[in-house]
Order: C-alpha cells, then sequence, then structure tokens
C-alpha cells in the first residue's frame, strides 16, 4: 500500500501536466498512510514484562472449547457424557459444547412442534423403538416418529425434548 | 381441384364433427394489437387515469382531511417513551452462568467479569443496541453453589444474596459503550493497536445504583459494603460464610473504576504479534489516561 501511495506521489504531477486530473479529497486513497508522515515523536515505552502479558492472556478469549473436567457435583443438573461406550447397540455423541443434541423444532408459525434427536450413531431403530416406548406413556394419542438412517436422527412429532433428555441421562448416554 | 384442398375434404370426412373446439382462425386473419411493456401489459397497474389515484398522492398516515384524527381524539399515558434510549441488559441467569461453571467453560479460579462471560462465545451483547452489560437474574438461585468473585452491570438482591450465600463476591460495575466496544472482542480490539480506553463515570441516573452499597456498587464505600453483607445475610435468613482463606486472594481482587482489564492500565497499547505492551511517556497523555 505504502509503495503504492509512494508511486502515486511520484506520478501525480506527471500526470496533472498531461491531463486534467485532480486529487479525490473524498476518497481515503488520498490521504497519506500513517507510516509515509514523519516519524513519530511520541514518547512511549516498550514493556516485555510476563507477568503483566498474563493479564492480557487473560482477557484473550480460548481459541478451542475447553474439555469438561470431573467434578464430584454438578449444581447445574448437567453431566458429563459416560466414558462406557464400548458395548452398546446405540450411541449419542454430544454436540461441541457439550450438550444432549436434543431440539425443538417449531415450524408452521408455532403450530407444528417436532422434537429432533441429531448425531444418532449404532442401531438406530432399537433406540427409536425404546424411546417412542417410553415416551408413549406420557402420551394419550399414539406417537408418530420417523427415522432418518442415513443422517442419524429421529423426528418426533410433539414436544417431548425434555423427555428425551432424561431418557438420555438414564441411560448414561 | 388442388392437392392440399383434397387432403382437408378427405379429412373432414373422417373427421366427426366441426366444431369450434378443432377450427381456428386463417393464417394472418388476426392482427395483433401493440405489445405493451410492464407486467399486465402496459396497463395502469389498478390506479386508473387521471387525479390523485394515479399520482398517489395520498394523505399521510392517521390524517382524517380536518378531523380530529383517531390516533389523537383520546389521551393517553406513553407508557413506552423513550424506550429506544433506555439502558439495555441482556440477562443471563444464575443457572446458566453455574452451567458454564460446570461445563469448564469459566475458570473460577479467577475473578469473573463481563470480558469473561463474553469470551465463552455462549453470551452476546451488542453495544451499538444500547447493551450496557450483563444482567444477573434469580433463575436457578437456590442451586447456585460456587465460590466466585463476580463482577456484572446488574444483579437483584436476591441474586446478591445466592451468590454471596455460596461463599462469593458480587460487586455491579459500570462500562461505558466505548470500554464495552473494545471488551466484546478483545483480539480484536487488541490488534486495531489503539490504546485501551479510560472508563467512564457512570452518566448522572446511573450514579445512584452503583454507588448504593446495597447494589454492591463499585463506586461505594467497602466497609459499607461488608456491613450490607450481613444485614442481607439477616433478611434472607442464612449465616454468612467467611471467605475462603485459600482463595482469599483472588476474592480481594479489584479493578480500578477507571480500568477495563484486569492488571491492564488505560492507554497502553497491547502488541500481539511481538507480544510486548507500549506504554505511554509523554505527561500529557499519563495524564488524560489517569486513573
Amino acid at each position: 500500500m505504502a509503495l503504492r501511495h509512494k508511486l502515486f506521489q511520484i506520478l501525480h504531477p506527471i500526470l496533472t501536466n498531461r491531463c486534467t486530473y485532480s486529487i479525490r479529497h473524498f476518497c481515503y486513497k488520498a490521504s497519506p498512510f500513517v507510516e509515509d508522515l514523519d516519524k513519530l515523536n511520541t514518547k512511549y515505552e516498550v514493556s516485555k514484562d510476563p507477568e503483566e502479558w498474563k493479564y492480557v492472556e487473560r482477557a484473550l478469549p480460548l481459541t478451542i472449547i475447553p474439555e469438561p473436567v470431573a467434578k464430584e457435583t454438578y449444581p447445574s443438573g448437567w453431566k458429563p457424557q459416560t466414558n462406557e461406550v464400548k458395548n452398546r447397540p446405540y450411541f449419542i455423541e454430544r454436540t461441541k459444547n457439550h450438550m444432549i443434541p436434543v431440539y425443538l423444532d417449531i415450524s408452521q408459525r408455532g403450530v407444528r412442534r417436532h422434537t429432533l434427536i441429531k448425531r444418532i450413531q449404532g442401531d438406530i431403530n432399537l433406540f427409536e423403538k425404546e424411546l417412542v416406548k417410553f415416551l408413549q406413556k406420557e402420551s394419550f394419542q399414539p406417537i408418530r416418529s420417523q427415522v432418518n438412517e442415513f443422517a442419524g436422527y429421529i423426528r418426533i412429532n410433539g414436544d417431548f425434548v425434555n423427555a428425551t433428555k432424561y431418557f438420555l441421562e438414564k441411560k448414561n448416554l | 381441384m388442388s392437392n392440399t384442398t383434397e387432403k382437408a375434404l378427405s379429412l373432414l370426412r373422417y373427421l366427426p364433427r366441426v366444431c369450434l373446439a378443432n377450427i381456428r382462425d386463417n393464417p394472418g386473419a388476426k392482427k395483433k394489437s401493440r405489445r405493451g411493456r410492464a407486467q399486465h401489459g402496459g396497463d395502469y397497474h389498478g390506479a386508473g387515469n387521471k387525479g390523485s389515484n394515479q399520482r398517489q398522492n395520498f394523505m399521510r398516515i392517521g390524517y382524517e382531511t380536518g378531523n380530529n384524527p383517531f390516533y389523537l381524539r383520546f389521551p393517553h399515558e406513553p407508557y413506552y417513551k423513550g424506550h429506544h434510549l433506555k439502558r439495555q441488559y441482556p440477562p443471563l441467569s444464575l443457572l446458566d452462568l453455574q452451567k458454564l461453571i460446570d461445563t469448564n467453560r469459566i475458570d473460577t479460579s479467577r475473578p469473573i467479569d463481563l470480558v469473561t462471560i463474553l469470551n465463552t462465545g455462549l453470551y452476546k451483547l451488542f453495544p451499538d443496541q444500547h447493551h450496557f452489560g450483563v444482567q444477573l437474574t434469580d433463575e436457578g438461585a437456590d442451586i447456585f453453589a460456587a465460590k466466585i468473585n463476580l463482577e456484572v452491570q446488574w444483579a437483584s438482591e436476591q441474586v446478591i444474596a445466592a451468590v454471596e450465600k455460596a461463599g462469593g463476591v458480587i460487586t455491579t460495575a459500570y462500562y461505558d459503550p466505548h470500554s464495552l466496544q473494545a471488551m466484546v472482542n478483545t483480539k480484536s480490539f487488541f490488534e486495531r493497536g489503539i490504546p485501551i480506553p479510560r472508563r467512564m463515570m457512570p452518566p448522572p441516573d446511573a450514579i445512584e445504583y452503583y454507588s448504593n452499597p446495597g447494589n454492591r456498587g463499585y463506586l461505594s464505600d467497602p466497609e459499607k459494603i461488608s456491613e450490607e453483607r450481613l444485614v442481607l445475610a439477616q433478611k434472607y435468613g442464612y449465616t454468612l460464610p467467611k471467605l475462603d482463606s485459600r482463595i482469599l486472594e483472588m476474592l480481594n481482587e479489584t479493578k480500578d473504576p477507571r480500568q477495563i482489564f484486569y492488571g491492564l492500565h488505560p492507554g497502553w497499547v497491547v502488541n500481539l504479534k511481538d507480544k510486548v505492551i507500549l506504554k505511554p511517556l509523554e505527561e500529557e497523555l499519563k495524564e488524560f489516561y489517569a486513573l
């Protein structure tokens, strides 16, 4: 950028002599760059103190989402995913934020409510069978559900988000 | 007779009937009119011909040609007058905060301020939309159990009680929009290479809130705050836990009312590339950025 500006400064008088060429003062490109100005005379001190830099690092955000640490109790009710995932017919992976991937999908101007369970691995049909059996106790009407084996999600008609989360937490998933 | 006519007549013999459905005009019998431009063949689009309808010179909304208009006919109380100018404090519940702590998104071994909450990426703040910081709400006050040094911008009495009952410390502090803009995305702020701004004092209508020890305001007397802690404990009926001696240093860590980031003085320029801090030496600048 600085080079281009210098080029502009050199070429400008030549161009102005030849043809009618004007500086566009309204354009930001017309103003000089900071590096082209005279040397800064403001006195300043450069500090490389690691103790001070610690405070800078404290203010900066983490670049990755931290892994949850094992604690005795979790007062908020959130539970980490169990490590015993072997010998299970199905498995539901947590999201990047370590939450259960169960969502409420509201559409048709708030009329249609679907429960969406994502990230299902393994025997999705068995999971659907067990889940519907569990949810059926709370529902008067037969539960309608749709299994998408390829994408690994289940769509259930109605709002069963909390019940599904409870079911999964009970299964330690 | 020509071959074509013969063909046509022979076809006629086999056709069950000649009717309007199976005859058509002779070619060139109909002359097409001009092709009008635009959607409906270049007509007036429902606006008609001549007058105020064609010119679309409508009256302003609510105007009733000289009558006392309906919207002015009855007296009213302007409940929401000036709502667009008021300071907004987007909420974060104690349950949310506890969940952030449980999922290791917030480090409790350090004081928690707005920068910490914003750095989780799970709480959004828009200073240009008159957002002035976080409001801690009382949802989950019963389960809250974290010994933290917390700084928020607005907190109710119940929230203060919940934090102090758990053995923590809470402060309410004001940040002006320029400071907030620096806090929203600290990395991009440091990359801009501009000095850390000096935090402004709260506006006249907020001074009272932030200098009230009952609200744990950052401008109030610390001795009066410790008095108020006892008063609140008696009001809500819990014994005020003694501050944990192992984390006492963290619990006592405070920011200057002119400071935005812990440990960083206003006027400093942070260079992330070379990992150095530039500090002004000019007397004028020192005075401008004084704490």
